[in-house]
């Protein structure tokens, strides 16, 4: 029993001490090929493609239906076989990379390209695919959104699915507090007034919006004339006046008592049971919110996001870009052929009309055999497409310390918010600290 | 006891040549001092393969910079990664979490399910079975579905917690359990320490039938009550089992909070609920650094065994075995 029970110790002692450890790598260097092989529809050639999309609830039927489409045609007539991969939390594509499988196509979330881009071997677009057909295939989407995904000059990410803030409004709980939902709270201190009385008189939370969101956030600090990086990417700004002030009328919001707590998932979660008078939240959500109305028999109305005092707000995007790794030729070509599709006319009825998302091919929403129709069914995308032509891109992070940046970043903004803190101490002790990462 | 003879020299044979038989005199030595390590083999070989070198790669990743990709080689860095993580405020934070933690799951590894197993050891028939399968159900219970049930009962505004509360006029406003830095850790201790008690009871319950009745018959006669059997009976021939649960409670607490700490909080409010592994567990796997992750990993095996050699003496010293 004495020698086991030492013996279980030991192990005890080296299982527990060897919590992570990373093996050896065994795959060959993978070069850098420009060219394109000819894609051979009798031996099909196969791609996978990473897709958080895949994995949210309210999202999954559209983008199965993009994918599905694709294969059924294009694919089938070229020789395209694309395998798509759920990825919920965007840790999977970077697994499945460092055990050096193949990778091909990630949509991939905004602010961690640059990371992405140094570490995991991710292409520029002009490297891989055709230069004239790469000039002829953008003509059409929103130049706004192709700005988004270069790097140093060069495209690493196409905008593919995209959405801006939109204050979602429960047209019941305005009218039970006598509020009119078609003349929508323009500034924060009309949210604030309305969600005060919403809760005045139903009980329910007026308003809602996560400490966690994640990029909302960055578009109240532009909106008070704050920034958040600045431009040469060398410093951060979010401790400057402007931005202090924008975060301190949020804490206030948050603790009236008339603001929902919790994190994003839960806010989605009681908006969509009726029991929160306005949320700010991406467009991605529209359809499940939609359905969820029409099952809990309300209405929705929507307003852009709304502006400190006079000044116009600046919203920015959510969303995803695609970020590709061929490594052969043929996998160029094969990559190509669904980076066109899903960023065709095609894809974006798809997208808009069956995941949420904004058509970033603007002209469909008023072309009769794309989007119009929908579009005027459901007038709350015009919304969305206004916010578009003045959207800024939220900060793509200096690659080397991009997680960690995030996580001191979102940390400050949810103790500012969340707890009594002194917002300008918080904010600058937590600029302080990525300053002295980067610089 | 009679104990067996070693017959392996046998005389030569009449007619055999001498080479010949020194020869596989040889063979039959070296075959005899080769066998157990042969034994041995298949646990050397896996313990290799899954746990040493593993570690030694956690050892020259500490000195290293590397993204796990396939094809890029890791890059000498000295000791930045340990000056990075000095410096890393979150990882700091986090250690005092973990102490948290690890102080914080002893009542559930040890004083309730003591409690638990000595009462339940007392009962008779089947009502013991009963109440025995009951505590250990949520130990079966996946973390994912077990994170699942808590969410909603703690649901700020759907849960059935907050709306008791409420309705009992105990609370005004509907409280975020888990953005609440002051109840998201005490919850995810409350969870795992949950999840616990079930399999350390069990554990002192099979540790229970293995002590003698006669002892307490004995106590009883000579007039000691049950608190003083528990004490002066119980608990020292229990001993041995109170140490190794104490060795496992204190070694694995981090590990065992590590799934609700990711499915429930990720770490928040503001990294107020996050330990070392899911800080390492987010340096290697979410910011790629293996490098930095292996850091911390070294520093804690240290650590950790500094604390195991520890528990191994105190459980020398104050086991005691009712051989």
């Amino acid at each position: 029993m004495n020698r086991m029970q030492k013996g279980l110790s030991a192990l005890l002692a080296a299982t527990t001490a060897i919590g992570l450890s990373a093996c050896g790598a065994g795959a060959a260097d993978s070069s850098n090929e420009a060219g394109q092989a000819a894609l051979d529809p009798a031996n099909p050639t196969k791609i996978t493609f990473y897709s958080y999309s895949l994995a949210a609830p309210t999202m999954k039927a559209g983008m199965e239906h993009l994918i599905q489409e694709f294969n059924d045609t294009i694919g089938q007539e070229k020789g395209v076989i694309v395998e798509a991969v759920a990825d919920p939390t965007y840790q999977q594509y970077k697994a499945d990379i460092s055990a050096g499988k193949a990778v091909d196509i990630v949509q991939h979330t905004f602010s961690t390209l640059d990371a992405s881009r140094l570490n995991l071997g991710f292409k520029a677009y002009e490297d891989v695919f055709p230069k004239d057909q790469l000039e002829e295939h953008l003509k059409g989407i929103e130049p706004n959104a192709l700005e988004l995904g270069k790097i140093d000059g060069k495209m690493y990410g196409l905008a593919f699915t995209f959405s801006t803030p939109i204050v979602f409004m429960n047209g019941k709980l305005f009218r039970d507090a006598g509020l009119d939902p078609t003349n929508a709270p323009k500034t924060w201190a009309d949210i604030k007034e309305a969600s005060l009385k919403i809760k005045a008189a139903t009980g329910k939370d007026g308003f809602g919006l996560a400490p966690n969101n994640g990029w909302t956030t960055e578009g109240l600090i532009l909106s008070n004339g704050g920034e958040v990086l600045a431009q040469d990417r060398k410093s951060v700004k979010f401790a400057e006046p402007a931005s202090v002030e924008a975060i301190e009328m949020w804490q206030d919001l948050y603790q009236n008592g008339a603001h929902a707590v919790g994190a994003e998932a839960e806010l989605a979660e009681q908006f969509m049971a009726g029991n929160m008078g306005m949320y700010i939240t991406s467009t991605a959500l529209y359809s499940g919110i939609r359905k969820a109305s029409e099952a809990g028999g309300w209405d929705v109305y929507g307003a852009g996001l709304p502006q400190f005092g006079d000044k116009p707000s600046i919203p920015v995007n959510s969303g995803s870009m695609l970020a590709v790794r061929p490594d052969t030729p043929t996998k160029n070509a094969a990559v190509w052929e669904f980076i066109k599709f899903v960023t065709s006319d095609r894809g974006y009825t798809i997208i808009t009309s069956e995941i949420g998302y904004l058509p970033l091919r603007t002209a469909l929403a008023d072309d009769p055999n794309g989007l119009k129709d929908f579009i005027d069914k459901h007038p709350l995308y015009r919304i969305n497409l206004e916010q578009l032509k003045h959207i800024h891109p939220v900060a793509i992070w200096p690659g080397e310390y991009a997680s960690e940046i995030t996580t001191l970043f979102s940390d400050a903004i949810g103790k500012s918010v969340i707890s009594d803190s002194n917002v300008a101490e918080t904010l600058q002790k937590a600029a302080d600290e990525i300053n002295k990462m980067i610089q | 006891m009679s104990q067996a003879l070693e017959t392996s020299y046998a005389p030569p044979l009449p007619g055999k040549p001498s080479i010949a038989r020194n020869r596989s005199l040889n063979g039959a030595k070296l075959w005899r001092k080769l066998k157990p390590y042969l034994y041995l083999l298949p646990a050397l070989l896996l313990l290799g393969i899954w746990m040493y070198r593993p570690l030694l790669n956690t050892f020259y990743l500490a000195f290293h910079k590397w993204g796990m990709v396939p094809g890029t080689t890791p890059e000498f860095v000295g000791f930045d990664n340990f000056a990075r993580l000095m410096e890393n405020k979150s990882f700091i934070g986090s250690i005092g979490n973990t102490l948290f933690y690890t102080a914080g799951l002893l009542p559930f590894s040890i004083l309730i399910p003591l409690l638990l197993a000595s009462v339940t050891h007392q009962m008779e028939g089947r009502m013991k079975n009963v109440y025995r399968a009951l505590f250990f159900v949520p130990m079966i219970l996946a973390p994912v579905s077990v994170s699942a049930i808590w969410r909603w009962l703690f649901h700020p505004s759907n849960g059935l917690v907050n709306d008791v509360l409420l309705r009992l006029g105990a609370i005004s406003q509907p409280i975020a359990y888990f953005s609440d830095p002051g109840f998201a850790k005490w919850l995810i201790l409350f969870i795992t320490g949950w999840k616990m008690v079930g399999f350390s009871t069990i554990m002192f319950s099979a540790a229970l039938t293995g002590i003698n009745r006669e002892y307490y018959e004995a106590a009883a006669i000579d007039g000691a009550g049950s608190l003083k059997q528990f004490y002066r009976l119980t608990v020292p021939l229990l001993s041995p089992m109170i140490l190794f649960m104490l060795t496992m409670s204190i070694l694995f607490s981090s590990q065992w909070t590590f799934a609700y700490i990711d499915i429930l909080t990720t770490g928040g409010p503001y990294g107020t609920s996050t330990n070392v592994y899911y800080e390492m567990y987010k340096y290697a796997f979410s910011n790629l650094n293996a490098g930095f992750s292996a850091a911390a990993a070294l520093l804690f095996f240290i650590v950790f065994g500094v604390i195991s050699l520890t528990l191994n003496q105190l459980s020398r010293r104050y086991s005691f075995y009712d051989n």
